[in-house]
């Protein structure tokens, strides 16, 4: 299946996204054929449109904001340069304190944010206030306050019932006009949130039609927002999701101290626990609650109350049940869902069953920042390092996607193991930062290098290279008469003359237009 | 007149020329190949590695070489897991009974004869002969629809690849032929003599074997002096950049190839070192692409020197570089073995391997169930379980076992979706093997069974009940139609080595 996130410009949503099984996960679904990582395709559907009725008798479609975003990324295996400039179109909707609310993909890599009223030609600057990539959502504010004159800031409501009426309202491709378009709440569970691509929350399905330049567009219900529009599944007729009012909360709460964190993560792998064998053996009595923590992440506050093979009884307030799932608002969700609910450096109280006894702990839980390199990545630009022509760069999944569509076929192995399995394989192993060299600037000085680009580097002067200062560190201090610069796999390597790399370097800087040698 | 007549005359006696010519040819050609080549039945086991207790049947043709002393040369390709071979002459007719009485996968031949004595009657034995290097068009010849068809092909390159079966490098030529179909013995025929058999067909391109590598095996064969094709058990780069020589401290022209990684292998000494610059080969030069000049067959990779006329067990000599000296050193040629690889590359001749406890399906980890994902499975194959082949055997862990699936039964509740997970330990036993898995079993902890996968991204252990084991594979056998609960072939030898592989 492929996920879209539903924007107006097609080429901006093929968003290879990792299936979110490495933080909290239940994982006894069927795994994809070729491995983890679940190639799904995201349409970010940047929609604009409004259609419900008020209760303060408002018309709810003025407070629908058009939203056309000129943007621009950067090259990652290239990080000097930028790609073309993109201009796409997003939808948003006016919320108290004469802010807009909108979709994060509708906003990223923003150069100039022009805003525009319902029926009002005249465009409008806006920036990016607040920014949560990992869900998706985005904060907007207008240089000119005079754009908020006579606009009314839409209220939101609470979680939508499945089967009950929505309404979206947007901006979506295929006219110039606001577009309102209606349906039920098919489905309410945790979702994949394409835009970040590894991470999932809670998302709900509609069958109203939700397409590209939807993004960011109101869900509305009895008047009140119930929902942010933000990605489908193509080829699945009649699906559009919406981000549901319990993930826009935990975002209004997060950004009350003027900082955008972000979701915290409980850093476990909890499964389902429910052979009969396997609970016996636990000495847990009854089959319908409890599920068993198979693994946690190196995270020291995690590791510090918890143990492989408790099994949490209660997340907060909801009893976790022997599938994993929590009982949350008539739904049954993933029992991740409860610990998203806490903010970062909060805490959560849990009811364990270890060793025979039920135990009450209270977890502390964070932003987790560690596998921010197998999602999207966005506004900070990537870092690398440039000598000798060689260009060296952060090993990532934006990285990957320059290998093209395919790139989990097209990619080197090695790279896809190193980036998705070995943290998991080798802890002890792993490096903070991988280092590929990511491309080679021809020049005589490089010229004979056999391994030219694309490759895991596992050395240089005998330095173990764990992120790009040590390549640095390692160019720098060491002055023997060849550098010498070992590969993975199998300890390959390619020497450089020290004298005349140093000589070539500005040069080969200047002749390929690369401002800087590096960015850290 | 005659001014008319001589061109009108010339222009007949040409085309009567031609017209002989080519009736000629073809009745020359005809004769000798129809008493030559024969068409072999073969039928054999399929195995379903989804469902490894369950086989099916494939009949496939191939072609046969008749040789001196009653022995028809064909490839190893389809004659695995064969239940009968059948012998045809003349492209129609009655059916023989046939034996293959030597077959070697790694070389990709194979040795097929017929008991019964009249067989061989009206057969003519056809003579091995190495292809010229200058030649440069070739006739493919095969039975098709009881006729003998013969195409023409074009000499592409003398090349050094891995054969259809294995690992091991050795010479090849590749020709361009308009035929589909290929790979299945067809001979090939330069001047009448036939200089290979053909083992792969991608697009026009045909691989074929040639008789120069042939030939020596066979003769070897007879004489009991042939113990299976070596390999150079090392990785090796090409030493095309000067720095990487000049750090090494090797002095004058680039030459050699640096050699990268060396297996270890407990209780071996390795000949070879990480970054030894190989200069030499049996005397042959290696230049800095890895090429060597081989008297016959022009620039070839130095894998070929290998299996060129050497076996497992001999001697190879190097010239080496080290640490800024020249040394020579004497390097024993490695067995070719599938086991030798954490994942074998194949399985042949072997029903596959499984055991089942009370629903759960353990089998080996082989490339022939990665197969079961069809052509593309270096592709669509789960990555992770594809990615083992990247990684060596150690003592601790020569092979691996993985739960395949499991067989939803009520003692597997809760795992019914578990699949393609590698195990680690049984038991508290660390698990290499299916008999390894199955001791373990009989060792339960306090009353279960605690099965522990490798650690990785997907789930880490199980926990079913001892006690009910027995009682739910029976169960779980008659629910799903299956005879027994395991089938488990001869322990592989424990012999670990790599392939050597130019990066």
């Amino acid at each position: 299946m492929r996920a879209r996130s539903i924007a107006t410009e097609a080429k901006d949503h093929d968003r290879p996204a990792k299936s979110l099984r490495n933080l909290l996960v239940l994982d006894h679904s069927e795994r994809s054929p070729h491995f983890a990582i679940v190639l799904r395709t995201i349409l970010i559907l940047l929609l604009f449109s409004g259609s419900c009725s008020f209760a303060s008798g408002a018309e709810p479609e003025k407070s629908v904001i058009q939203i056309i975003c000129a943007s621009q990324q950067p090259v990652w295996d290239a990080p000097w340069r930028f790609d073309s400039v993109r201009r796409a179109g997003g939808s948003g909707f006016v919320i108290k304190g004469k802010r807009i609310m909108t979709n994060a993909h509708v906003v990223s890599w923003d150069r100039q944010i022009l805003v525009k009223r319902y029926q009002d030609p005249r465009p409008y600057v806006a920036k990016v206030r607040f920014i949560g990539n990992d869900c998706d959502l985005a904060l907007l504010e207008v240089e000119d306050e005079t754009f908020f004159d006579g606009l009314e800031a839409l209220n939101f409501g609470e979680l939508p019932k499945v089967r009950s009426t929505v309404v979206t309202y947007g901006y979506p491709a295929g006219g110039e006009q606001i577009s309102y378009t209606r349906g039920v709440v098919s489905r309410i569970e945790m979702q994949g949130y394409a835009h970040i691509g590894n991470r999932s929350y809670l998302g709900v399905q509609t069958d109203a039609a939700i397409n590209p330049g939807n993004s960011g567009g109101p869900v509305i219900q009895d008047d009140n927002v119930v929902g942010v529009a933000f990605q489908g599944i193509s080829g699945l007729e009649n699906t559009g999701f919406f981000i549901p009012p319990p993930v826009i909360n935990h975002f209004f709460k997060d950004i009350e101290d003027g900082t955008y964190d972000g979701f915290p993560q409980a850093g476990i792998r909890l499964v389902a626990l429910q052979n009969p064998a396997y609970r016996r053996s636990l000495k847990l009595a009854g089959e319908d609650l409890g599920a068993r923590v198979d693994s946690i992440l190196p995270i020291p506050s995690t590791q510090q109350v918890l143990k492989e093979e408790d099994v949490i009884v209660k997340i907060g307030p909801y009893p976790l049940g022997s599938d994993g799932t929590i009982l949350y608002q008539g739904n049954r969700l993933n029992g991740a869902m409860a610990f998203q609910e806490a903010q970062h450096g909060g805490s959560i109280p849990l009811k364990l069953w270890r060793k025979g006894e039920e135990v009450d702990v209270s977890l502390p839980v964070y932003v987790y920042q560690e596998d921010r390199s197998v999602g999207n990545q966005y506004g900070a630009l990537p870092r690398y390092y440039v000598y000798a022509g060689l260009v060296f760069t952060t090993l990532s999944l934006d990285f990957m996607k320059t290998f093209g569509r395919n790139w989990a076929d097209a990619a080197n192995a090695e790279l896809v193991y190193e980036l998705y399995y070995r943290r998991h394989e080798f802890p002890n192993e792993t490096r903070s930062e991988p280092i590929i060299m990511a491309a080679v600037l021809a020049d005589p000085v490089n010229a004979n290098l056999t391994v030219r680009s694309r490759t895991l580097v596992d050395r240089i002067n005998g330095i173990r290279i764990t992120n790009l200062e040590d390549v640095i560190k390692a160019f720098d201090t060491v002055k023997n008469d060849q550098h010498v610069i070992e590969y993975l796999p199998n300890h390959s390597f390619e020497c450089l003359d020290r004298a005349e790399a140093d000589k070539a370097n500005l040069n080969i800087l200047k002749t390929y237009g690369v401002p800087k040698d590096r960015r850290l | 007149m005659k001014y008319r007549f001589y061109p009108l005359l010339a222009g007949i006696l040409s085309l009567a020329i031609l017209c002989s010519a080519t009736a000629a040819e073809s009745n020359a050609a005809k004769p000798v190949w129809d008493h030559s080549l024969v068409l072999l039945d073969v039928t054999r086991k399929q195995y379903d590695y989804f469902q490894p207790w369950t086989k099916r049947v494939k009949t496939s043709h191939k072609m046969g070489l008749v040789l001196s002393g009653q022995e028809i040369l064909t490839t190893a390709d389809e004659m695995f897991d064969r239940t009968l071979v059948r012998i045809q002459k003349g492209g129609r007719g009655r059916w023989w009974t046939g034996t293959v009485t030597w077959i070697d996968y790694h070389a990709n031949l194979a040795l097929v004869t017929a008991v019964d004595e009249a067989f061989w009657q009206d057969l003519k034995p056809a003579e091995l002969s190495d292809p010229a290097s200058g030649a440069e068009s070739f006739q493919i010849i095969r039975w098709r629809e009881g006729k003998l068809e013969t195409r023409k092909a074009e000499f592409n390159q003398f090349t050094v690849g891995t054969g259809h079966l294995s690992f091991v490098a050795h010479v090849e030529l590749e020709v361009s032929a308009e035929i589909q179909g290929l790979g299945g013995g067809e001979p090939i025929i330069a001047d009448s003599h036939v200089v290979g058999i053909a083992e792969e067909q991608a697009g026009n391109k045909c691989s074929i074997i040639p008789s120069s590598f042939i030939r020596p095996i066979l003769e070897a064969r007879k004489k009991g002096s042939y113990r299976g094709l070596g390999y150079f058990d090392f990785y090796w780069q090409p030493a095309e950049n000067p720095a990487s020589l000049k750090f090494l401290k090797l002095p004058g022209e680039p030459r050699g190839v640096i050699v990268i990684e060396v297996p270890s292998h407990p209780g071996l000494e390795p000949v070879l070192k990480a970054r030894d610059i190989l200069l030499s080969v049996d005397g042959f030069d290696i230049d800095i692409q890895g090429d060597y000049e081989d008297p016959s067959y022009g620039h070839l990779s130095l894998e070929n020197l290998a299996t060129r006329g050497k076996w497992a067990g001999d001697d190879v000599k190097f010239k080496i570089w080290r640490d800024g000296k020249p040394l020579d050193v004497t390097y024993l040629l490695p067995k070719a073995d599938y086991s030798s690889t954490l994942v074998p590359d194949a399985v042949y001749d072997q029903e596959p391997e499984y055991l089942i406890v009370g629903g759960l399906v353990f089998q080996p980890l082989n490339d022939a169930f990665l197969q079961a994902w069809g052509p593309d499975w270096k592709r669509r194959s789960p990555f992770r379980l594809y990615y083992f082949n990247n990684q060596s055997p150690t003592p601790e862990r020569p092979a691996l076992v993985l739960m395949s699936q499991v067989l939803p039964d009520i003692y597997n509740l809760g795992y019914q979706d578990l699949k393609y997970l590698v195990v680690d330990q049984v038991n508290g036993q660390k698990i290499s093997r299916l008999p390894e898995l199955r001791d373990a079993l009989r060792k339960p902890m306090d009353g279960f069974h605690q099965i522990q996968f490798m650690p990785s991204d997907s789930l880490r252990r199980l926990v079913v009940a001892a006690d009910q084991q027995e009682q739910a594979t029976r169960r779980v056998l008659q629910l799903y139609g299956i005879t027994k609960d395991f089938f488990f072939a001869t322990p592989p030898p424990t012999n670990t080595t790599t392939a050597a592989i130019s990066p």
